[in-house]
């Protein structure tokens, strides 16, 4: 069948590089899923101090990071680090070795880096960061190298670090940013990336692409629904919650939010009981908690979920990679909480409501 | 002219043209469904190297197609 369908294909996917062989890919990002830190381990390491928690992950996929970053870091810092290196060097691997369109594909997805890093430069700049605080805060998993973006953040004015970033396609966006205008911006870059994935996603209409775009889709309705719980929380009008949302998603289409909308935050709730994450977020919510943590863990665990069974039922396509990306980050995140909450002295109730797992 | 005489195929040389269409055609079957078993446990590998008996076994299992060709072959002879 598929060599049927790449026979058919022949003239239009000559546009990337080489084949998918999704055989190995999902194979091997498989094999990577198995090494990430399994659950019972997070109970552990709630008990273990700083230290500990620096000795155990260096037992892990995260050696080589903790051991290179340990001559100029230490303690928690060195913890941060190593994770977001880690979270770099994995991400880059996978787009080294996927090649044609699911290679494509993830540097796409990936491009969501770009912009954190991009978005950081333009904060720390705002705020006169050193050149070394800034470097911190990178994460080089998109296609903007560390090299490159070290050499941005050593300019001297967010204007010269805008130019540089000229013939880039964000430039459009960036050329009109006047230090008063940061969030407009910032929102307007989180935009330009769903409409570069859209643009992909509609060009062709293979299998790939469209489990992508289910993907894709899915995970805007999620971020939709956060934006949606917290404005409606805090009472913000919906003139204003409607710039923040993003079209495009699955369940959420444009037609749904405008009819969630206009509605108070407890016709909210009533209202979403209609739709499949409602299952996993009932629990978590009612009209008097004061804190929107529990629903938005157990919205991204509505995600994790979702990718992981989804990935088991189209084994050799891009959804098992897209599965593996959200669970290492969701990994990295969850450690970091860890670590940071221990640092902050946080009671082990509290760290164990933000973690999601 | 007088015609030569009806050429008549040797039943031997179908015979062996049968069993090497067996062998041939088996042998191209089991290539494709080696393919992606092979790359698949060359994947795991690059990660676990623990893997490679396990990788290797799979991945030959489809050359069971194959030996039933040669087997079909060698009974046509």
């Amino acid at each position: 069948m598929r060599l049927l369908q790449k026979f058919k294909n022949k003239g239009k996917s000559s546009q990337y590089k080489g084949t998918s062989n999704y055989a190995y890919l999902a194979t091997r990002v498989r094999a990577m899923k198995s090494k990430l830190v399994p659950k019972e381990t997070y109970p552990r390491l709630m008990n273990m101090g700083i230290s500990e928690i620096t000795r155990f992950i260096q037992e892990t996929e995260y050696k080589r990071e903790i051991d290179e970053l340990a001559r100029t870091y230490s303690g928690v810092d060195l913890i941060e680090h190593g994770l977001n290196r880690n979270l770099a060097e994995t991400f880059t691997k996978l787009i080294k070795i996927s090649e044609g369109e699911p290679n494509h594909l993830i540097t796409e997805y990936l491009r969501n880096y770009d912009i954190w890093n991009i978005k950081t430069l333009l904060r720390g700049k705002y705020y006169n960061a050193s050149t070394d605080e800034i470097k911190e805060a990178f994460v080089s998993a998109g296609q903007l190298s560390y090299t490159f973006l070290s050499e941005l953040a050593g300019k001297q004015s967010y204007s010269e670090v805008i130019s540089v970033l000229e013939g880039t396609e964000y430039y459009s966006i960036l050329k009109e940013y006047d230090e008063t205008n940061l969030s407009d911006i910032e929102n307007r870059l989180d935009k330009i990336y769903y409409n570069g994935l859209f643009n992909v996603i509609s060009k062709s209409k293979s299998k790939d692409r469209k489990l992508f775009a289910k993907f894709i889709r899915t995970e805007i309705d999620i971020k939709n629904i956060k934006t949606l719980f917290r404005l409606k929380k805090a009472g913000v009008s919906q003139d204003e919650i409607v710039d923040l949302i993003i079209d495009g998603g699955l369940e959420l289409s444009t037609n749904n939010i405008q009819k969630l909308l206009p509605l108070s935050y407890n016709d909210f709730i009533q209202a979403l009981d209609q739709y499949s994450f409602w299952d996993s977020i009932s629990d978590a919510v009612n009209s008097d908690t004061d804190s929107l943590i529990n629903v938005e863990t157990q919205l991204i665990k509505h995600s994790l979920k979702s990718a992981s069974s989804f990935s088991h039922v189209y084994p050799l396509s891009i959804v098992p990679i897209m599965d593996y990306i959200i669970s290492k980050r969701n990994e990295v995140n969850n450690l970091r909480i860890i670590t940071r909450g221990k640092a902050a002295n946080l009671s082990d109730e509290i760290i164990k409501n933000q973690l999601v797992i | 002219m007088a015609v030569e005489g009806v050429v008549m195929m040797d039943p031997a040389g179908l015979k062996a043209i049968g069993a090497g269409l067996a062998v041939g055609l088996t042998g191209i079957a089991s290539g494709i469904a080696e393919k992606d078993i092979g790359s698949a446990a060359i994947g795991a590998m690059a990660e676990n190297e623990a893997l490679f008996g396990k990788g290797l076994i799979l991945t030959v299992i489809p050359e069971t197609i194959v030996i039933f060709g040669l087997v079909v072959a060698l009974l046509i002879k």
